[in-house]
Protein backbone atom coordinates (compact mmCIF):
# COMPACT_ATOMS: atom_id res chain seq x y z
CA UNK A 1 0.00 0.00 0.00
CA UNK A 2 1.33 3.46 -0.83
CA UNK A 3 2.55 5.86 2.18
CA UNK A 4 0.86 8.93 1.45
CA UNK A 5 3.05 12.18 2.21
CA UNK A 6 2.32 13.91 5.21
CA UNK A 7 -0.19 17.00 4.99
CA UNK A 8 0.67 20.15 6.74
CA UNK A 9 -1.46 23.38 6.95
CA UNK A 10 -0.95 26.84 4.91
CA UNK A 11 -2.53 30.00 5.84
CA UNK A 12 -2.40 32.23 2.69
CA UNK A 13 -2.58 35.48 3.64
CA UNK A 14 -3.55 37.57 0.60
CA UNK A 15 -6.55 35.64 0.50
CA UNK A 16 -7.77 34.66 4.20
CA UNK A 17 -7.52 30.67 2.91
CA UNK A 18 -5.82 28.21 4.68
CA UNK A 19 -5.14 24.91 2.16
CA UNK A 20 -3.66 21.52 2.50
CA UNK A 21 -0.68 20.85 1.48
CA UNK A 22 1.38 17.84 1.54
CA UNK A 23 5.32 17.40 2.14
CA UNK A 24 6.04 16.45 -0.96
CA UNK A 25 4.28 19.67 -3.18
CA UNK A 26 5.16 22.89 -3.01
CA UNK A 27 3.29 26.01 -1.71
CA UNK A 28 2.79 27.33 -5.44
CA UNK A 29 1.60 23.87 -6.10
CA UNK A 30 -1.06 23.55 -3.50
CA UNK A 31 -2.36 26.88 -3.61
CA UNK A 32 -2.96 26.64 -7.77
CA UNK A 33 -4.37 23.07 -7.14
CA UNK A 34 -6.91 24.87 -4.64
CA UNK A 35 -7.72 27.12 -7.12
CA UNK A 36 -5.73 29.98 -5.77
CA UNK A 37 -4.72 32.95 -8.07
CA UNK A 38 -1.23 32.47 -6.59
CA UNK A 39 1.69 35.14 -8.56
CA UNK A 40 3.85 32.70 -10.36
CA UNK A 41 5.84 32.88 -13.30
CA UNK A 42 8.82 30.61 -14.16
CA UNK A 43 7.38 28.07 -11.17
CA UNK A 44 10.81 26.62 -10.93
CA UNK A 45 12.99 29.22 -8.70
CA UNK A 46 14.59 31.34 -11.44
CA UNK A 47 12.65 34.40 -11.41
CA UNK A 48 11.23 35.48 -7.48
CA UNK A 49 7.77 36.21 -8.83
CA UNK A 50 6.22 34.20 -6.35
CA UNK A 51 8.67 35.61 -3.38
CA UNK A 52 6.87 35.36 -0.29
CA UNK A 53 6.92 36.42 3.63
CA UNK A 54 7.07 33.46 5.29
CA UNK A 55 4.75 34.64 8.27
CA UNK A 56 5.35 31.57 10.54
CA UNK A 57 6.42 28.00 10.16
CA UNK A 58 9.37 26.03 8.50
CA UNK A 59 9.91 25.01 5.10
CA UNK A 60 12.48 22.54 2.85
CA UNK A 61 13.49 24.73 -0.43
CA UNK A 62 14.35 23.24 -3.80
CA UNK A 63 17.25 24.46 -5.72
CA UNK A 64 17.01 27.54 -7.10
CA UNK A 65 19.13 30.90 -8.86
CA UNK A 66 20.81 33.27 -6.86
CA UNK A 67 18.95 35.77 -8.53
CA UNK A 68 15.66 34.46 -7.37
CA UNK A 69 16.46 34.20 -3.85
CA UNK A 70 19.07 34.88 -2.18
CA UNK A 71 20.80 34.31 1.50
CA UNK A 72 20.10 37.92 2.45
CA UNK A 73 16.57 37.60 1.57
CA UNK A 74 16.47 34.07 2.97
CA UNK A 75 17.59 35.26 5.90
CA UNK A 76 15.04 38.08 6.33
CA UNK A 77 11.99 35.66 6.21
CA UNK A 78 11.65 35.55 2.65
CA UNK A 79 10.74 32.18 0.46
CA UNK A 80 9.91 31.14 -3.13
CA UNK A 81 6.33 29.42 -3.07
CA UNK A 82 7.65 27.62 -6.15
CA UNK A 83 10.56 26.25 -4.25
CA UNK A 84 9.08 25.73 -0.81
CA UNK A 85 7.84 22.50 0.61
CA UNK A 86 6.08 22.64 3.95
CA UNK A 87 8.05 21.23 7.07
CA UNK A 88 4.76 22.30 9.61
CA UNK A 89 2.30 24.44 9.11
CA UNK A 90 2.92 27.57 7.49
CA UNK A 91 1.46 31.18 7.17
CA UNK A 92 2.93 33.30 4.35
CA UNK A 93 1.63 36.18 2.54
CA UNK A 94 2.92 36.93 -1.52
CA UNK A 95 4.66 40.22 -2.29
CA UNK A 96 3.24 41.19 -5.61
CA UNK A 97 2.07 40.77 -8.75
CA UNK A 98 4.79 40.48 -12.44
CA UNK A 99 8.23 39.47 -12.26
CA UNK A 100 10.87 41.69 -10.35
CA UNK B 1 49.72 36.16 -20.85
CA UNK B 2 47.03 34.99 -17.59
CA UNK B 3 44.26 32.48 -18.50
CA UNK B 4 41.91 35.78 -17.89
CA UNK B 5 43.85 37.39 -20.61
CA UNK B 6 43.53 34.11 -22.88
CA UNK B 7 39.75 33.52 -21.93
CA UNK B 8 38.84 37.07 -22.86
CA UNK B 9 40.95 36.77 -26.30
CA UNK B 10 39.50 33.82 -27.01
CA UNK B 11 35.34 35.26 -26.40
CA UNK B 12 36.16 38.42 -28.20
CA UNK B 13 36.98 35.70 -31.30
CA UNK B 14 34.16 33.63 -31.08
CA UNK B 15 31.81 36.57 -31.22
CA UNK B 16 33.75 38.13 -34.03
CA UNK B 17 33.02 34.84 -36.27
CA UNK B 18 29.40 34.75 -34.73
CA UNK B 19 29.43 37.83 -36.10
CA UNK B 20 31.11 37.18 -39.20
CA UNK B 21 28.06 34.45 -39.64
CA UNK B 22 24.86 35.80 -38.76
CA UNK B 23 25.95 39.36 -40.90
CA UNK B 24 26.06 37.62 -44.01
CA UNK B 25 23.78 34.37 -43.31
CA UNK B 26 21.43 35.81 -41.10
CA UNK B 27 19.86 33.10 -38.01
CA UNK B 28 19.03 29.56 -39.63
CA UNK B 29 19.10 26.78 -38.93
CA UNK B 30 22.50 25.96 -40.31
CA UNK B 31 24.10 29.22 -39.08
CA UNK B 32 22.96 28.14 -35.01
CA UNK B 33 24.83 24.57 -36.06
CA UNK B 34 27.68 26.26 -37.12
CA UNK B 35 27.51 28.66 -33.92
CA UNK B 36 27.17 25.17 -31.79
CA UNK B 37 30.08 23.91 -32.95
CA UNK B 38 32.26 26.73 -32.57
CA UNK B 39 30.70 27.19 -29.10
CA UNK B 40 31.59 23.54 -28.24
CA UNK B 41 35.40 24.07 -29.43
CA UNK B 42 35.32 27.02 -26.82
CA UNK B 43 33.83 25.40 -23.73
CA UNK B 44 36.18 22.03 -25.18
CA UNK B 45 38.94 24.71 -23.61
CA UNK B 46 38.47 23.58 -20.07
CA UNK B 47 41.91 25.42 -18.92
CA UNK B 48 40.28 28.76 -19.96
CA UNK B 49 37.33 28.44 -17.43
CA UNK B 50 38.88 27.14 -14.10
CA UNK B 51 36.47 27.40 -11.16
CA UNK B 52 38.62 29.26 -9.55
CA UNK B 53 38.31 32.24 -11.27
CA UNK B 54 33.80 31.69 -11.10
CA UNK B 55 32.28 32.30 -8.08
CA UNK B 56 29.65 29.33 -7.49
CA UNK B 57 26.42 29.78 -6.74
CA UNK B 58 25.24 30.90 -3.22
CA UNK B 59 21.98 29.02 -3.65
CA UNK B 60 21.73 26.76 -6.87
CA UNK B 61 22.11 28.69 -10.21
CA UNK B 62 24.71 31.73 -11.59
CA UNK B 63 25.35 33.31 -14.56
CA UNK B 64 28.90 34.66 -15.22
CA UNK B 65 29.00 37.38 -18.12
CA UNK B 66 32.01 36.67 -20.23
CA UNK B 67 31.91 39.20 -22.86
CA UNK B 68 28.59 41.06 -23.72
CA UNK B 69 29.04 43.30 -26.32
CA UNK B 70 27.54 47.12 -26.32
CA UNK B 71 25.40 48.10 -28.68
CA UNK B 72 22.20 45.27 -28.13
CA UNK B 73 24.84 42.77 -28.95
CA UNK B 74 24.74 39.39 -28.26
CA UNK B 75 25.19 37.80 -24.49
CA UNK B 76 27.98 35.22 -24.12
CA UNK B 77 28.25 33.90 -20.24
CA UNK B 78 29.13 30.77 -18.40
CA UNK B 79 26.34 29.07 -16.73
CA UNK B 80 27.16 27.16 -13.29
CA UNK B 81 23.88 25.28 -12.33
CA UNK B 82 24.14 22.87 -9.11
CA UNK B 83 22.84 19.40 -8.66
CA UNK B 84 18.97 19.55 -9.26
CA UNK B 85 18.51 23.21 -10.84
CA UNK B 86 15.69 22.91 -12.88
CA UNK B 87 13.67 24.82 -15.30
CA UNK B 88 10.37 24.97 -16.50
CA UNK B 89 9.98 24.83 -20.41
CA UNK B 90 10.25 28.30 -21.47
CA UNK B 91 10.99 30.35 -24.70
CA UNK B 92 13.74 33.06 -24.67
CA UNK B 93 11.94 34.78 -27.35
CA UNK B 94 15.48 34.64 -29.03
CA UNK B 95 17.84 32.42 -30.59
CA UNK B 96 20.33 30.66 -28.31
CA UNK B 97 23.65 28.05 -28.10
CA UNK B 98 24.69 25.89 -25.26
CA UNK B 99 27.75 24.24 -24.83
CA UNK B 100 29.23 22.18 -21.99
CA UNK B 101 32.36 22.80 -20.26
CA UNK B 102 31.82 20.01 -17.23
CA UNK B 103 29.04 17.94 -15.53
CA UNK B 104 25.81 17.29 -17.22
CA UNK B 105 22.29 18.77 -17.71
CA UNK B 106 18.96 17.01 -19.77
CA UNK B 107 17.40 19.86 -21.99
CA UNK B 108 14.23 18.40 -22.84
CA UNK B 109 12.43 20.30 -25.95
CA UNK B 110 8.73 20.92 -26.41
CA UNK B 111 6.02 22.19 -28.70
CA UNK B 112 2.64 23.76 -28.18
CA UNK B 113 -0.24 21.99 -28.61
CA UNK B 114 -2.86 24.29 -27.81
CA UNK B 115 -4.86 26.70 -30.38
CA UNK B 116 -3.85 30.12 -28.24
CA UNK B 117 -7.30 30.83 -27.60
CA UNK B 118 -7.51 30.92 -24.11
CA UNK B 119 -5.07 33.38 -22.47
CA UNK B 120 -2.83 32.01 -19.30
CA UNK B 121 -3.66 28.73 -20.69
CA UNK B 122 -1.17 26.61 -22.68
CA UNK B 123 0.01 22.89 -23.19
CA UNK B 124 2.73 21.83 -24.61
CA UNK B 125 4.06 18.00 -25.84
CA UNK B 126 7.88 16.97 -25.09
CA UNK B 127 9.35 16.42 -28.75
CA UNK B 128 13.01 15.97 -28.02
CA UNK B 129 16.12 15.34 -25.48
CA UNK B 130 20.15 16.24 -25.23
CA UNK B 131 21.77 15.70 -22.64
CA UNK B 132 24.70 17.81 -22.21
CA UNK B 133 27.57 17.16 -21.65
CA UNK B 134 31.68 17.69 -22.23
CA UNK B 135 31.78 17.99 -26.33
CA UNK B 136 28.33 18.42 -27.02
CA UNK B 137 25.50 21.44 -27.23
CA UNK B 138 22.61 22.64 -28.57
CA UNK B 139 20.79 25.29 -30.13
CA UNK B 140 17.60 26.86 -30.23
CA UNK B 141 15.51 29.32 -32.73
CA UNK B 142 14.00 32.40 -31.69
CA UNK B 143 10.79 30.71 -29.89
CA UNK B 144 11.56 26.86 -29.61
CA UNK B 145 10.85 25.64 -26.30
CA UNK B 146 13.16 23.86 -23.78
CA UNK B 147 13.66 22.70 -19.96
CA UNK B 148 16.93 22.18 -18.07
CA UNK B 149 17.93 19.97 -15.40
CA UNK B 150 21.19 19.36 -13.50
CA UNK B 151 21.82 15.47 -13.84
CA UNK B 152 24.12 14.06 -10.87
CA UNK B 153 26.00 14.97 -8.10
CA UNK B 154 28.56 17.56 -10.10
CA UNK B 155 27.27 20.75 -11.02
CA UNK B 156 26.77 21.63 -14.69
CA UNK B 157 28.89 24.48 -16.37
CA UNK B 158 28.35 25.47 -19.89
CA UNK B 159 28.59 28.50 -21.91
CA UNK B 160 25.91 30.11 -22.98
CA UNK B 161 25.16 32.55 -25.75
CA UNK B 162 22.18 34.41 -26.41
CA UNK B 163 20.87 36.59 -29.41
CA UNK B 164 20.26 39.53 -26.60
CA UNK B 165 22.67 39.95 -23.46
CA UNK B 166 20.19 39.16 -20.53
CA UNK B 167 20.22 42.16 -19.48
CA UNK B 168 18.40 43.46 -22.35
CA UNK B 169 15.91 39.92 -23.00
CA UNK B 170 12.69 40.21 -24.78
CA UNK B 171 9.84 38.42 -22.51
CA UNK B 172 10.08 34.54 -21.67
CA UNK B 173 7.16 32.77 -21.70
CA UNK B 174 7.15 29.85 -18.98
CA UNK B 175 4.97 27.10 -19.53
CA UNK B 176 3.37 24.72 -16.92
CA UNK B 177 2.20 21.30 -18.03
CA UNK B 178 1.29 20.64 -14.65
CA UNK B 179 -1.08 23.42 -14.27
CA UNK B 180 -2.10 23.72 -17.82
CA UNK B 181 -0.90 27.58 -17.75
CA UNK B 182 1.65 29.78 -19.69
CA UNK B 183 3.11 32.89 -17.84
CA UNK B 184 5.53 35.49 -19.34
CA UNK B 185 8.06 37.62 -17.82
CA UNK B 186 8.18 40.89 -18.62
CA UNK B 187 10.29 42.22 -21.43
CA UNK B 188 13.35 43.69 -20.25
CA UNK B 189 14.60 45.35 -23.56
CA UNK B 190 12.33 48.76 -23.38
CA UNK B 191 13.72 49.67 -19.61
CA UNK B 192 17.63 48.52 -20.80
CA UNK B 193 17.03 50.52 -24.42
CA UNK B 194 16.24 53.07 -22.72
Amino acid sequence: MPRTARSYRVTIANVGRTIDCAANQTVLEAAVAAGIDFPYTCATGNCGTCCSRLDAGKVALLPRSDAALGPQQKKAGLTLACRARPRSDLAVTWLGRGGR
Amino acid sequence: MTVADKRNRACAKLLADVHAITATEGITPSTLHALKLKLVALAGKAALFPPADFAMPLAEGRNHPLLVEDNDGHGLYLAISLPGKEAAPHDHGIWCVNASVSGRERHRFFRRTDDLSRPGHATVEQVGEVMLAPGTGMAMADHDIHSTEVVGDDPAVSLALYGYALARFPSVAWYHPRFGSVRTSPSRRHAAMA
